[in-house]
């Protein structure tokens, strides 16, 4: 319940375009920082907030502080994105607009979101720093993005001239993890310096915790209970279909060395695939519960598709997998010698079915080796199921 | 100007001129750049006490020497001199310079504004040294701000002691500013007579 005046520092440089936090930089800025304007704004009804973007011609106050939430929301719309990030100015710029506020009680805040590479130096940036020490701004910095040139050093030497007696926070949140706002709403920068914060902040970060499923059973019992049924279904499907994979996966390491060996046509391929089918026994793993579920067959090969894995590692690998997991059921067809192994053999209709896959080139020369692997495969495994292992070529 | 008692201090006749210390709003006392937050609170002790270093003192972040202190009353005072006790070493702050009546000042405006007075301080431990006001000036202070720019080349300025000398009015300047204004409505605070049980209730 601190009486604050906070100006949000936004990062619209072109970095926000990048896709790494769904579903992209600038819209997973934008969510935390609605999240975080109506957290400090229902923390206390006297706090004010601003907002100010720091990248393009200049830096650009949208809203000096003001306690009306539908205003700071409403300029958060038609932002546009692009230029470089001005950390310096748009921190001082943010130090002038909380100079300038109505209530000079209330306590000074910057909170500036990094996402993109940091020009000035660390000296720089440490005068910056203990500039808003001495005059007492606390400043929360939240850093997202790829980490480059020095950026982690360069903010936490800025942090540690700013921090004075732990009223300044830095966050660090890696790309491809949870959104910006969800790993925001546990920090301090959302619950106030630890003094049990908002109700706002706590209720929503509590939300998802306290129960399983995110959904009070009081306020919603039905909703609750179908939610733990389903669970449960799936949970048992699981184990069923675990089960049977790794009966699968016992069997088949009997046969993958003898496979492994004479599957290559590549020269150092041996050493190549060994090492491809470790990582790729995983995948396998999951595949073959994957396809096991929905074939309803018993004795698979994953063996055949370590060999395609090892030349295709350099190219296309999604390619590869969706050849893997065709190559598979081939597989499977042909020990149980049903007609569909005769139909993903036909060599005419493999190419007629990758030329359906949007971004595959039947005349491509790695798919064409591909599927004439499939086809020596297919021959060579019903040949060789009898003879003892051969010592490769 | 600064002048010397002429007269031993033992007796309370020095501690009752001094009596502004009563007067100052201690809770809403700031200062900027001091090491420790809310140690600006510390320096304000009655005259008896002010040579107790035991006690915590205001002291700046290291490598900077600038102090600004903002000392609210809770009446309006005339402010006849002011006494400063400073660190040894250096540390004793080598120049102040005063507003009145103004609140939210940072550095940067301290700098750039004309003060209502400037002194050039002295190293000056026991605190008999004090520095006189242009009390024509100085007659109706609700706050004054203490800006203290520079001090005798140590790393940090200390200050031990402020005591001010003069007197204190019963009035207050800006009565405004004790309302507290109601942001959202309590019902409790609205309770008619008929709820409350019994009287009439007039509606007009």
């Amino acid at each position: 319940m601190v009486l604050e005046a906070t100006m949000i520092c936004i990062d619209n440089s072109e970095w926000m375009r990048n896709g790494d936090y769904s579903p992209s930089r600038f819209q997973a800025q934008a969510d935390a920082v609605n999240l975080l304007c109506g957290a400090k704004t229902q923390s206390n009804p006297e706090n004010t907030v601003g907002i100010l973007t720091m990248a393009g011609k200049q830096v650009r106050v949208l809203t000096t502080p003001t306690s009306d939430l539908g205003k700071i929301l409403s300029c958060m719309h038609g932002l546009e994105v692009g230029g470089e990030m001005n950390l310096s100015a748009g921190i001082q710029v943010a130090q002038l607009a909380l100079k300038h506020r109505q209530n000079k009680n209330q306590q000074q805040r910057i909170i500036v979101f990094a996402g993109s590479p940091v020009q000035y130096d660390k000296k720089m940036l440490e005068t910056i720093g203990k500039k808003l020490k001495k005059n007492n701004v606390s400043l929360d910095i939240v850093d997202f993005g790829d980490d480059e040139e020095g950026k982690l050093e360069k903010l936490d030497a800025l942090f540690a001239a700013v921090n004075s007696n732990e009223s300044s926070h830095i966050i660090h949140i890696p790309p491809g993890g949870a959104a910006i706002s969800t790993a925001l709403m546990s920090t301090p920068v959302f619950t106030g310096d630890g003094e049990g914060g908002s109700g706002f902040a706590a209720a929503a970060a509590a939300g998802g915790g306290d129960f399983d499923f995110g959904v009070d059973p009081n306020l919603d019992p039905e909703l609750a209970l179908a939610l733990r049924v389903s669970m449960e279904e799936e949970r048992a499907r699981q184990e069923a279909a675990a089960k049977r994979a790794a009966d699968e996966a016992a069997r088949q390491e009997k046969g993958e060395p003898s496979n492994s060996q004479d599957a290559t046509m590549v020269g150092k391929a041996a050493e190549a695939t060994n090492n491809a089918s470790e990582p790729m026994d995983e995948v396998n793993a999951l595949l073959q519960q994957a396809i096991a579920l929905s074939m309803e067959n018993s004795g698979s090969d994953p063996s055949v598709h370590d060999s395609e894995m090892a030349e295709a590692t350099n190219e296309d690998q999604d390619l590869a997998m969706a050849l893997q997991i065709s190559i598979q059921e081939a597989a499977k067809a042909s020990s149980s010698q049903s007609d569909m192994s005769k139909v993903l053999e036909d060599p005419s209709f493999m190419p007629s079915v990758l030329a359906s896959l949007p971004g595959v080139d039947p005349d491509d020369p790695s798919v064409k080796e591909l599927l004439a692997s499939l086809q020596g495969q297919s021959e060579s495994k019903q040949k060789n199921e009898d003879n003892p292992p051969s010592d490769g070529k | 100007m600064a002048c010397l008692h002429d007269h031993s201090c033992e007796d309370n006749d020095c501690s009752s001129n001094w009596s502004l210390y009563k007067h100052i709003d201690l809770p809403k006392v700031s200062a900027l750049n001091e090491a420790v937050p809310g140690s600006a609170k510390s320096v304000f002790k009655p005259w008896e006490h002010r040579l107790n270093s035991s006690e915590e003192h205001l002291e700046s972040n290291e490598g900077d020497p600038e102090l600004l202190v903002y000392i609210p009353f809770t009446s309006d005072v005339k402010i006849k001199s002011i006494a400063i006790i400073g660190g040894t070493d250096g540390t004793s702050p080598s120049k102040m310079r005063a507003f009145i009546n103004r609140d939210g000042i940072d550095f940067s405006d301290a700098q750039n504004m004309q003060a209502v007075q400037e002194w050039d301080l002295v190293e000056n431990l026991n605190g008999l040294l004090e520095f006189q006001t242009r009390y024509a000036k100085f007659q109706s202070v609700a706050s004054i701000t203490l800006h203290f720019p520079d001090n005798f080349g140590g790393d940090t300025s200390q200050i031990h002691y402020i005591g001010f000398k003069g007197e204190a009015t019963q009035l207050k300047r800006d009565v405004v500013a004790t309302i507290v204004y109601e942001l959202m409505p309590n019902p409790s605070d609205h309770k008619t007579k008929a709820e409350s049980g019994g009287g009439f209730s007039q509606v007009e």
